[in-house]
C-alpha cells in the first residue's frame, strides 16, 4: 500500500515537473496579448507607433562599474531628470560588468526582471535585441536620432528576430582607437617613431623589425589574437560575416591568410611572448615595465601608463592605427544604452535613457578627470574641450587625435558572439604554434564559426 | 478526576462519559491537523497510530523536498529534456529535434577532446586529493608547539579568491616567472617551461592548483576522521616494532577508509566538473587552440553563448557529463567494495 503510494507520489512528481518543463520551453502562453520575449508588456512597447504616456513612476537605471568612481556624477544627473519630471523616481544599480555580464542580463531579461534602462556592451544588444527584450527606439521615438553624430547613429542597430535591423539602442561613448608606442624601443629596431604605420602588415613588418633587435629582451606586442580579432579585419576592411549575419566570409578573403602567417611568423621570431599565446593578460603590465614597444590602443591605456609609470610614459607616442583600405579611422566599440521593453513605465525609461545621452550630460561627463571617453553627440563634439586641446604630451595628442577623426569615422565593428570570437582565436593559435598551415587554420576557423552561427540562428 | 481513577478508561471515554457542560462542537479541520501533527494521541487513536499517518512524514520534509525538486530534479529533468529540442539560451520557439544532438555530440571532435580532458583530469587529480591531504593530516595532527600555524597555513589556499589564486599562479608559471627563473639559476633547464602555452603543461598546471587550493580543505575532513582512529591500535603496533610508514599503510588508512571514500566522491564529481582553473590559466579560448576545454567549458561555448548558443546541444553535453560523472562514482564505489571483500 504504501510502496503504491509512494510511486504514485513520485509519479506526480515526474509528471508535474515534466509538464513544467514543458511549459518553459513553449516559450510562454499566447494569449493574444503583447510580449516581448516571453514575458507580458504594455501594447504600446511593442509593434509599431510613438510611445505615449506620461513621464512618471518609479523605474531602474543599470550600469556597468560606474558608482564608484562616478557616483557624484550620475546622481546628479539623476537629480537633474526626477526635477524636471516631477513624480519621476529613478533607482540607480551598478552592476560588476564582470564576464558573466552577458549571461546575467540575459537571464535577467527571460525572468522579466531587466532593468528599464540598462548599459550595454554589443555582444548583449545583440543577444537582447534577437529576443525582443529591448524597445525599438527608432520606431518609439523616430526624432532620436537627432543629436548623435550619424554614422554612430547609423550603426547603433541590432539585427532582430526576424533579421531587420532596428534601433534598440542610444550610443553612448566610445574610447577611441589609435596607436601607443614606446619611441626609444622602436629607435633602437630603426623604426622612426614619427611615421607610424599605415597598414596593418606594415605594423607587423615593425614588430619583425623589433623582434630581430631585440634579442629577446623585450617583444613588440602580445600574442594573444584575441586583442587583435575582429579589430585587425574591420580595419583591413575584411568583411567577417556575411550581410545576414548567418555565415563566416573572412576566409574568403586572401588577405585574411597572410595575416595569419604574418601572426605565425613573428610568434615564431619572438616579436611576442611566447607565454601570452593564450593569455587574458593586455599589455597593459609589460608596456609599463618597458617590455613591450607597442600597448593598448586607446588613450586611457596612456592615462594609465602616465599615472603609474612616469618613466615608460616620458617614451611614449601615440599615431593614428593603421586602417589600410578602410579609407578612415575606427572608432571602437561604443557602450549603448537601451530601453527594456519589458518595462512598465516604458515613456518615462526612454525620456530617462534620452536625458542621460543628450549632448549636455554626455559632455559634462566626458570632462570629468577620471574619465578618458569620448562623446557620440555632435554638439560635444564640437566642444572647445575636444577641438582646443592644446597640451603636447602624449596624453593631450591621444585626446585631441581621437576627437578630430570621431566625426569621420567608421563605426562599423563586426560583432562576434564569444564563442564565435573564441572559435576563430583557436584557430589562429595553433597556426601561430605550428600545429597547422595558415591556410588550414583559417579553413577550419571559418567551419567552426559557421557551425556556431547555424546552431544559433 | 475520581472517576477516572475507579473506573480506568481511556482519555477520549472519560471525557465523553464525565458528566457536565453540553458536549463541544466537531474539531475543526486545522484542530484535527494540528492532533495529527503535534504530539499526543489523535481522537479515536493510540500512540503509534499517530506515526502511520502517510503524510505525516511528507509534511516535515516537504522543505527539503520542494528544494530538492525545485533545485534539482527539475533543473535536471528539464535539461534532459532540451537535450532532445533545439532550444536557445533566450528562450524563444524550440523543436524536439530526436536524437539529433547525441548523435551531432558523438561525431564531434572537440565533445571528445573535451571528455578526454575530464576524464584525465579526474583520473589524475582524485588518487592524489585523496592520499595528499591525508599525509598533511597525519603531519599536523599532532599538538606540537606552533601547530596551528601550518594548519592555518595549509588552510589558507582553501580561503583565497579563485581570481587571486589564478593570478599568482600565472606569475608563479610565466617563462619569467619565479618557477622558471629558480629551475634556471639552479641550471636544471636553459629555457623557460612553457607552463602557459603548452596545452599538456596548462592542464597539469591546472591539476596542481585544482590540488593546492583543495589540500587545506580535505585536511580538515582526515584531521576529523583521525580522531576515531584508536591510539591504542598504533601504540600496539609500535611496541611490535612497526614503523611509521608500516602504521600509516595497516592502520592510519583503514582507519580513515570512509573518510577516503567520501573524499574520493566528492574530487571525482569535483574533477568533472572543473572549470576556473583552466579559465585562469588557458583564458577564454581554454589553452592554444582550445586543447584544454574540459566539458563544463565546452557546454559554455556550444550551450550557453547568448547569440550562438544551443541550448538543446549544450543540454545534450550536460546529460552525457551527468552519465560520466555517474559512471565514475558508480566504478569506484564497486571497486572499492571489491577491495573490501
Amino acid at each position: 500500500m504504501r510502496a503504491r503510494r509512494l510511486t504514485g507520489s513520485l509519479s506526480c512528481l515526474v509528471v508535474l515537473t515534466l509538464t513544467a518543463a514543458g511549459c518553459g520551453l513553449s516559450g510562454g502562453s499566447d494569449d493574444g496579448g503583447a510580449t516581448a520575449g516571453a514575458c507580458k508588456v504594455d501594447k504600446g512597447n511593442v509593434g509599431s507607433g510613438k510611445l505615449t504616456g506620461d513621464v512618471k513612476g518609479t523605474i531602474t537605471f543599470q550600469t556597468t562599474n560606474l558608482k564608484k568612481d562616478f557616483g557624484d556624477f550620475f546622481n546628479g544627473v539623476i537629480a537633474d531628470f526626477e526635477k524636471a519630471h516631477a513624480g519621476a523616481k529613478v533607482k540607480w544599480i551598478d552592476d560588476p560588468g564582470d564576464n558573466t555580464f552577458t549571461s546575467r542580463t540575459v537571464a535577467d531579461a527571460q525572468a522579466c526582471t531587466m532593468a528599464d534602462v540598462i548599459n550595454v556592451n554589443a555582444p548583449t544588444a545583440t543577444a537582447l535585441t534577437k529576443a525582443g527584450y529591448l524597445l525599438d527606439i527608432g520606431t518609439k521615438d523616430p526624432a532620436a536620432s537627432k543629436p548623435f553624430v550619424p554614422s554612430f547613429w547609423k550603426t547603433a542597430t541590432f539585427a532582430d528576430a526576424a533579421g531587420k535591423s532596428i534601433h534598440t539602442t542610444l550610443p553612448w561613448y566610445t574610447g577611441g582607437v589609435l596607436l601607443t608606442y614606446n619611441k626609444d624601443l622602436l629607435a633602437k629596431a630603426d623604426i622612426d617613431p614619427a611615421k607610424p604605420p599605415t597598414s596593418i602588415f606594415g605594423l607587423f613588418a615593425d614588430y619583425e623589425k623589433i623582434a630581430k633587435a631585440s634579442d629577446g629582451k623585450y617583444f613588440a606586442t602580445m600574442a594573444n589574437p584575441i586583442w587583435r580579432i575582429p579589430a585587425d579585419f574591420d580595419q583591413m576592411g575584411i568583411k567577417v560575416l556575411s550581410s545576414d549575419g548567418k555565415s563566416a566570409v573572412f576566409g574568403d578573403d586572401p588577405r585574411t591568410t597572410e595575416w595569419v602567417e604574418w601572426m605565425a611568423k613573428l610568434y615564431k621570431e619572438g616579436a611576442m611572448p611566447k607565454d601570452s599565446l593564450s593569455s587574458s593578460n593586455d599589455p597593459s603590465t609589460l608596456y609599463s615595465q618597458g617590455k613591450v614597444a607597442y600597448g593598448s590602443t586607446n588613450p586611457s591605456f596612456v592615462r594609465f601608463v602616465k599615472q603609474n609609470s612616469p618613466s615608460v610614459y616620458a617614451k611614449t607616442a601615440v599615431g593614428q592605427q593603421p586602417y589600410d583600405d578602410l579609407g578612415v579611422a575606427s572608432a571602437g566599440a561604443p557602450q549603448y544604452i537601451s530601453v527594456a521593453a519589458t518595462s512598465k513605465h516604458a515613456a518615462t525609461a526612454l525620456s530617462f535613457a534620452e536625458f542621460l545621452t543628450n549632448a549636455e550630460n554626455q559632455t559634462a561627463w566626458c570632462k570629468d578627470p577620471a574619465v578618458v571617453i569620448f562623446p557620440t553627440t555632435t554638439e560635444s563634439l564640437n566642444d572647445p574641450f575636444f577641438q582646443n586641446v592644446t597640451g603636447t604630451d602624449p596624453f593631450s595628442q591621444a585626446r585631441k587625435l581621437v576627437a578630430d577623426q570621431l566625426k569621420t569615422a567608421s563605426t562599423n565593428q563586426t560583432n562576434l558572439s564569444p564563442a564565435v570570437q573564441n572559435a576563430i582565436v583557436s584557430q589562429v593559435q595553433l597556426a601561430m604554434q605550428g600545429k597547422k598551415s595558415a591556410a588550414d587554420a583559417v579553413k577550419d576557423a571559418q567551419e567552426k564559426s559557421n557551425e556556431l552561427l547555424k546552431q544559433g540562428s | 478526576m475520581t472517576a477516572q481513577i475507579t473506573n480506568p478508561v481511556s482519555g477520549a471515554e472519560a471525557l465523553t462519559s464525565t458528566p457536565g457542560p453540553a458536549p463541544s462542537p466537531p474539531p475543526s479541520r486545522l484542530r484535527r491537523l494540528a492532533r495529527a501533527a503535534l504530539p499526543g494521541p489523535a481522537p479515536g487513536a493510540n500512540g503509534a497510530a499517530m506515526y502511520r499517518r502517510w503524510w505525516l512524514p511528507w509534511l516535515w520534509t516537504a522543505p527539503a523536498v520542494v528544494c530538492a525538486v525545485v533545485f534539482g530534479v527539475f533543473p535536471f529533468l528539464n535539461t534532459v529534456l532540451l537535450s532532445f529540442t533545439n532550444a536557445k539560451p533566450l528562450g524563444g520557439a524550440a523543436s524536439f529535434v530526436g536524437l539529433d544532438n547525441y548523435t551531432r555530440m558523438l561525431q564531434d571532435d572537440d565533445f571528445w577532446l573535451a571528455t578526454r580532458n575530464s576524464i584525465l583530469y579526474a583520473v589524475i587529480v582524485v588518487p592524489l586529493m585523496v592520499l595528499l591531504p591525508l599525509m598533511l593530516a597525519v603531519l599536523v595532527e599532532k599538538n606540537l608547539p606552533g601547530i596551528g600555524f601550518f594548519r592555518s597555513a595549509f588552510y589558507t589556499p582553501v580561503l583565497a579568491s579563485s581570481v587571486v589564486v589564478g593570478l599568482s599562479w600565472q606569475w608563479l608559471l610565466a617563462d619569467d616567472g619565479l618557477v622558471n627563473t629558480w629551475l634556471e639559476k639552479a641550471h636544471l633547464i636553459k629555457s623557460a617551461i612553457p607552463f602557459l602555452s603548452d596545452s599538456w603543461l596548462i592542464l597539469l598546471s591546472a591539476m596542481g592548483l585544482t590540488l593546492w587550493k583543495g589540500l587545506g580543505w580535505y585536511m580538515v575532513f582526515y584531521l576529523a576522521a583521525l580522531g576515531n582512529v584508536p591510539k591504542e591500535l598504533h601504540e600496539a603496533a609500535q611496541m611490535d616494532g612497526a614503523g611509521a610508514v608500516r602504521r600509516f599503510f595497516h592502520i592510519t588508512v583503514p582507519g580513515v577508509r570512509t573518510a577516503m571514500m567520501l573524499v574520493g566522491t566528492l574530487t571525482g564529481i569535483g574533477s568533472l566538473r572543473v572549470f576556473t582553473e583552466i579559465y585562469m590559466l588557458g583564458s577564454s579560448t581554454g589553452g592554444p587552440g582550445g586543447a584544454d576545454r574540459t566539458l563544463p567549458f565546452y557546454i559554455r561555448d556550444v550551450g550557453l553563448d547568448p547569440i550562438t548558443g544551443n541550448a538543446g546541444y549544450g543540454s545534450a553535453v550536460s546529460v552525457a557529463l551527468f552519465a560520466l560523472t555517474l559512471g565514475l562514482t558508480l566504478l569506484a564505489q564497486r571497486l572499492t567494495k571489491e577491495d573490501e571483500s
